[in-house]
């Protein structure tokens, strides 16, 4: 075990090339393009469009630095030596973050502009008890779910985040250059990872509420974030493999062997089924306690998303747990590539129908706003409620919204669907190929900031205190060696 | 009744010493009979060409059966047996038999997996297995070697391999 070692080339440094770097900004052109299409050739409701795939994306990415720099964190926090190796790739990861705050600023500026109307609870003279478009359950929650908490949270708690980032990277170069035996930046590193945990911890939780959950704003769950941010976590997990492995078939890496991807891979496998626990928790509370207000979210999502309802699980539930249960294939790189790109897949779908239906059915209760006012952009649809043609109406009745006539809309889903019978919509209840495409155009971007990152330092931390044990890891298994790693 | 078995064994004091120890058997093509250590050590079973255990694909057995069992038999009690309404859902309720079938499946698994590892090593209530030294279930780490009618030379040559090897003791016992 401790003869192989010698010859690795400690200093090793990643060097980001002309052709990824074309690769990459043709990806980044595409998503460009994508939502370019999106806003002015969409199709229906083709801002809405627009507003919900450059959210779903944005919280995506931004989640997934988030849980980044959470997991380095941990590892720091829980004395880990063996993330040692690849932790460089955990902190080029986090950097997205400056972009996750720009894409939720740009969110943020549209809801205070009224440049979309993914929020209900943005709607104007909403929570004036006055106006004849109050809306109580809404008014009830105007303390945390209005404009400038949301931005104050947006920018405030991602801001400290991202201010704990570049303090954690900071200091991890430093110690690259000055690192000793007092290891003074590992300690200010917990000291940061200390506080940055139970923080973002809270404020995650706080902020996808506004994100995402407060789309639907009449309907809440305390499980939200959990089973969200474990979302997050399996997205995270599953890029951090395809990293590695992509970096390894570049040549990088040698010392990062099959023993880290067999963690790696349980992680994978474990925090999918943490995820399943989660989603189910939430579902099944909802589902046995059986009221209106909480099923309807739901009820929407299996009568009128059947395929992204029932995908989610197979994607993120069975099929990595399938797979991912024999020992062995968490050590072949081909399946675990596989499973990561199903599962990241499945992560992103999820948050998809975390946020299209909501939003889908906020656009209709603008449509019939009547307090819009000079928002009122787009008044066509207010004289088409009893027009059953569309499938937007993701079975969302609102008992609240009785005075409002839109009594009628909501007939609509048990009609069946006016004209074609199909339920299904691109873009809406299944993702299109511009929803695809502006999901390639992100993935391009972070890799881009990632692969940046990367190569602005050491691929391995030669002064981290944990290098040598993160070098020896081993994880006991007994069947032998299958990628030709030769570490005995 | 139980054969008895002449061992000889060797203590070593380091689990380093004893993977290179072991490295150095193969290398002679001795036979190794068993290795004791007080905790597991990382590579040892490469070292010993051990193969994977099967006791998970067992385990995945049990665990399906315990998933079998539970669905089914809450399935048959409120369907068939003894249908009843619980807070107006209906009788098949998957979701409410996910929870008792998740656990089901754990403990099914769980104990079936120890009953199964316990009879695999001819452990159990009553049974009283023979210990070669009782430090190596604290601090040693040793090597045994079945030398049953082995002749003389061959335990010498056993002898020599564990003093080159750097074993602290050298010891045999009749088990």
């Amino acid at each position: 075990m401790s003869d192989h070692n010698h010859n690795i080339n400690i200093e090793e440094r990643f060097e980001f090339t002309g052709r990824e770097k074309s690769a990459l900004m043709g990806l980044m052109a595409l998503g460009v393009i994508c939502l370019g299409w999106t806003y002015f050739l969409g199709g229906d409701d083709k801002e809405l469009r627009f507003w919900t795939n450059f959210l779903h994306n944005s919280v995506f990415f931004t989640g997934i630095a988030f849980i980044s720099m959470f997991l380095l964190a941990a590892k720091v926090l829980a004395y880990s030596g063996w993330h040692t190796v690849w932790k460089r790739l955990l902190e080029a990861k986090a950097q997205f973050m400056i972009f996750g705050l720009v894409f939720m600023g740009i969110i943020l500026l549209g809801t205070m502009m009224g440049w979309h109307h993914l929020y209900h609870w943005a709607f104007p003279e909403i929570t004036n008890p006055d106006s004849e478009c109050f809306d109580q359950i809404i008014a009830g929650k105007k303390g945390f779910l209005n404009t400038t908490f949301y931005g104050l949270a947006t920018l405030g708690f991602g801001g400290i985040w991202y201010l704990c980032i570049v303090m954690f990277r900071r200091l991890s170069l430093s110690e690259d250059k000055t690192g000793d035996d007092s290891y003074t930046q590992h300690r200010k590193m917990r000291k940061v990872a200390a506080f940055y945990m139970p923080f973002g911890g809270f404020t995650s939780a706080a902020l996808i509420w506004l994100w995402v959950m407060s789309i639907d704003a009449h309907w809440y769950s305390t499980m939200f974030a959990w089973y969200s941010t474990a979302s997050w976590l399996v997205s995270t997990v599953a890029l951090l493999i395809l990293s590695i492995i992509y970096l390894k078939s570049r040549g990088y890496f040698s010392y990062v062997s099959q023993e880290h991807l067999h963690d790696l891979g349980k992680y994978l496998f474990g925090f999918s089924v943490f995820w399943t626990y989660l989603w189910f928790s939430q579902f099944m509370l909802i589902w046995y306690a059986n009221n209106g207000e909480e099923t309807i979210y739901f009820n929407g999502r299996m009568d009128m998303y059947p395929l992204l309802f029932w995908a989610n699980l197979v994607l993120n539930f069975f099929l990595p747990l399938l797979i991912l249960m024999r020992n062995d294939t968490k050590r072949k790189f081909g399946t675990l590539t596989l499973v990561c790109c199903l599962v990241l897949f499945g992560h992103w779908l999820d948050f998809f129908q975390m946020i299209k239906p909501g939003a889908l059915h906020t656009e209709h209760e603008w449509h019939g706003y009547e307090c819009a006012g000079d928002h009122s952009h787009d008044t066509k649809h207010i004289g088409e409620k009893d027009h059953h043609g569309d499938a937007h109406d993701a079975g969302h009745g609102h008992d609240s919204h009785d005075g409002h006539g839109h009594g009628e809309a909501h007939a609509s889903v048990d009609h069946g669907h006016g004209h074609g019978g199909s339920t299904f919509k691109m873009g809406f209840t299944i993702p299109g190929f511009l929803e695809l495409g502006t999901f390639l155009g992100f993935l391009g971007l972070y890799f881009f900031v990632m692969f940046t990152s990367l190569a602005k330092a050491a691929l391995v931390p030669p002064n981290d205190p944990y290098i040598g044990e993160s070098l020896h890891h081993h994880v006991g298994y007994g069947g032998g060696n299958m990628e030709g790693d030769s570490h005995h | 009744m139980s054969k008895h078995n002449e061992v000889l064994y060797g203590l070593y004091n380091d689990e380093e010493i004893l993977l290179d120890a072991i490295r150095h058997a193969n290398e002679k093509g001795l036979d190794i009979s068993e290795v004791y250590t007080p905790f597991p050590v990382h590579g040892l079973d490469d070292c010993l060409g051990l193969s994977e255990s099967r006791l998970h694909i067992a385990g995945f057995v049990y665990g399906i059966l315990g998933t079998m069992t539970a669905f089914g038999v809450m399935t048959w009690v409120f369907t068939r047996e003894w249908p009843i309404i619980f807070g107006g859902k209906p009788y098949f309720s998957a979701p409410a038999f996910i929870p008792i079938t998740f656990e089901l499946t754990v403990l099914f698994a769980c104990v079936g997996m120890v009953i199964t590892f316990y009879t695999i090593c001819g452990m159990g209530p009553g049974i009283t297995n023979p210990v070669l030294d009782d430090r190596i279930t604290d601090d040693k780490f040793c090597i045994a070697f079945n030398v049953d009618g082995a002749s003389s030379d061959t335990v010498n040559g056993l002898k020599s391999f564990f003093k080159e090897s750097g074993a602290e003791e050298i010891n045999s016992k009749t088990i």
